[in-house]
């Protein structure tokens, strides 16, 4: 939980999360990870480990992946925050979220988010990875049902949606 | 966990850092945040005042020069790994920056952050000192350059002063021209976002990459998590100088890197483990060094 009840400083922040702008009091010790649960009612984004080992906290920061207990909220002052629920369509999931839907690719699903993140960054800078680079790619993230196999699959599933999806619209 | 209560501070300037490490006691700078962050949360750490560097822009930079590369501290791992004049002159260097944990924390994570934590199983620190780097100290009183040699001092402890903070590593590319220069950095680990139980860097200069048997000119060899800092073992090195990088030359630098050797009992890695990895890792290291020297 974060609160401002206490009579520590705090310090106004604003942040872009999956488009909405938030404006805040915060404490500077409170992390990215407690923001966004707390105040952007984004919960989604899950604290496994707390320090930056699990990586299921694991959201977009000005477009790059960050573990978001490793920040604190104020050093994400102004930026743009993607969680995987930014990764929504219209009509429902993104590509991404349906291919590990569809691989059975999550067990208890607490990691979910994280590996979504992830998989979204590593197929931005690499639309068709070979095993070893979706193993690579994942290597911040800890699952601890799945043993990864279906994970796996679900990215090379998401590499051929996205693949599909850009043929279509004659994207690059 | 959550850390205990602190003044957070955003300079932009180096200057800035200086005068607001000077005015506050109990300063912690952070950079990356990817190992301050978890002593803090496990409040192992527990600074009053945060000086946060991500918006001092004059400390990401990297920078070739007449013989040498500059690297500003707050280059992440993920520009190292990714730069091509450091993938061309010092291939080590993004060697070692790709093998640092995963994705997201090398997105953020820097190169001043891991030569000020000195890890001694830290990748930069070894590759530094392979390099034979110099590292530039700012304070008020100025700037000042310690050669890696005098940098690391003991068990995750450097040459920087109070009030004092890292700005940049200078790297010579002079002893390793392109075309007869070979290097490797190889790690023993598990996990990647664990720190690795041993790590070995070596390089090799040849006289002339075409030659039937081409002779060692320069050799350098160092590890890390072998000893509290990181270990060069320049005995070794000559060993293999003047060779072909014959089966015996590689066997007497092992031996002699294993008793150069002095590492720390570890979970999952004993030290008499970690010692016979390092004779494993210096025939590899030299070995993968002397055939990329030779492949170009």
């Amino acid at each position: 939980m974060i609160d401002n009840t206490s009579d520590r400083p705090t310090q106004e922040i604003t942040l872009t999360v999956n488009g909405n702008e938030i404006t805040e009091e915060v404490e500077p010790r409170h992390k990215l990870s407690d923001f966004l649960r707390y105040r952007a009612d984004s919960t989604d984004v899950r604290v496994g480990c707390e320090h930056g080992a699990c990586g299921a906290c694991t959201v977009e920061v000005d477009g790059k992946n960050v573990k978001s207990c490793m920040l604190f909220a104020v050093q994400a002052d102004g930026s743009d925050v993607l969680t995987s629920t930014g990764l929504n369509e219209d009509d429902g999931l993104g590509p991404i979220q349906e291919a590990f839907h569809e691989n059975h690719a999550l067990q208890c699903g607490f990691c979910t988010s994280g590996f979504i993140m992830a998989t979204k960054e590593l197929l931005e800078k690499n639309p068709d990875p070979d095993r070893e680079e979706i193993v690579d790619g994942l290597s911040d993230n800890i699952c601890r049902c799945t043993g990864y196999v279906n994970i796996i699959k679900a990215v090379e599933d998401a590499a051929d949606r996205m693949d599909t999806v850009s043929q279509a619209t004659g994207d690059d | 966990m959550k850390s205990e209560p602190f003044v957070y501070h955003s300079p932009v300037s180096v200057e800035e850092v200086v005068s607001l490490m000077n005015e506050h006691d109990h300063a912690e700078l952070v950079a990356g945040n990817q190992s301050l962050a978890i002593q803090m949360n496990n409040r192992l750490a527990t600074p009053d005042h945060l000086i946060d560097l991500n918006d001092v822009d004059d400390l990401a930079y990297l920078d070739e020069r007449d013989g040498a590369i500059e690297i500003g501290a707050m280059t992440t791992h993920n520009t190292i790994a990714e730069s091509d004049v450091i993938d061309r002159k010092l291939p080590i260097l993004s060697e070692a920056a790709r093998q640092i944990a995963g994705p997201s924390v090398r997105n953020v994570g820097t190169l001043g952050g891991g030569i000020g934590e000195a890890d001694p199983a830290g990748n930069y620190p070894t590759v530094l000192t392979a390099l034979d780097a110099t590292i530039t100290l700012t304070s008020e009183s100025g700037d000042r350059s310690v050669g890696v040699d005098d940098f690391f001092i003991a068990y995750m402890m450097t040459e920087v002063g109070e009030n004092e903070m890292i700005t940049g590593a200078t790297v010579p590319t002079d002893p390793f021209p392109i075309g007869r220069t070979g290097m490797s950095f190889l790690e023993l680990k598990r996990v990647s976002h664990t720190w690795p139980k041993l790590s070995a860097a070596g390089i090799v200069r040849v006289d002339d990459p075409t030659a039937s048997e081409p002779t060692v000119e320069e050799a350098r060899l160092t590890f890390a998590n072998a000893s509290d800092t990181p270990l060069r073992v320049e005995a070794a090195e000559s060993a293999i100088e003047g060779t072909s990088l014959t089966d015996d030359a590689l066997d007497e630098a092992a031996g002699i890197a294993m008793d150069s050797a002095d590492p720390a009992d570890e979970m999952q890695a004993e030290a008499e483990y970690k010692e016979e990895q390092v004779g494993i890792f210096t025939e590899r290291a030299l070995r993968e060094a002397y055939d990329r020297a030779l492949d170009q």
